[in-house]
């Protein structure tokens, strides 16, 4: 749970949740915008963390 | 009927408690303005954001250190999420163990759990003034 790609799941997870609910009205918008935000971050995370991986640090 | 001077004045500081309300405890400014779901929603999940960002040894920064400009932004973030800032404070909580794995995670979970929460009262902010 404390790896790195945990914790970025769940912190993507309160953030999708307060956005969603905060940019949209409807609880059912709120769930659709929020879902497509959570996943966004996630999927973009991980594509991010390919394209630095060659990177030499 | 236009507004009286008093009227606004009263609209301002109902405004502005509303406000204060939201930044003392995260989703009351919405609770206030009968946005219930919303409010609930805000204060279940940012008090989970920072206490999970604290659970993960991450630290408060101190607002006794603004001679260091980025602990400074850091410590006004943090100052973000309200009462439980200085509760968390007072309770010996988010001293922050640098040595620790998962310490700038949970700087970053209670920073950004601040910052929410400052976007979450400027939304409070609009609905009370009748923008939203």
């Amino acid at each position: 749970m404390t790896s790195h790609a945990g914790l970025m799941i769940i912190f993507a997870l309160f953030v999708s949740i307060v956005f969603g609910t905060l940019m949209r009205d409807e609880p059912k918008e709120q769930l659709r915008f929020g879902a497509r935000l959570f996943a966004a971050f996630v999927v973009g995370g991980i594509v991010l963390g390919w394209l630095l991986y060659p990177l030499p640090l | 009927m236009r507004a009286t001077t008093a009227d606004r004045e009263q609209s301002a500081t109902y405004t502005y408690l509303i406000c204060a309300a939201a930044w003392a405890i995260p989703g009351a400014g919405h609770l206030l303005l009968g946005r219930i779901q919303k409010g609930l929603t805000f204060l279940i999940t940012l008090t989970l954001m920072f206490v999970f960002g604290l659970w993960l040894q991450g630290r408060l920064f101190p607002l006794t250190e603004l001679s260091q400009p980025l602990v400074a932004l850091a410590a006004l973030a943090d100052l973000g999420i309200g009462v439980a800032f200085f509760i968390a404070g007072k309770l010996g909580l988010g001293a922050g163990r640098v040595i620790a794995q998962t310490y700038e995670y949970g700087n970053a979970f209670l920073i950004v759990a601040g910052l929410m929460n400052m976007l979450v009262v400027l939304d409070a902010f609009d609905i009370a003034q009748g923008r939203k």
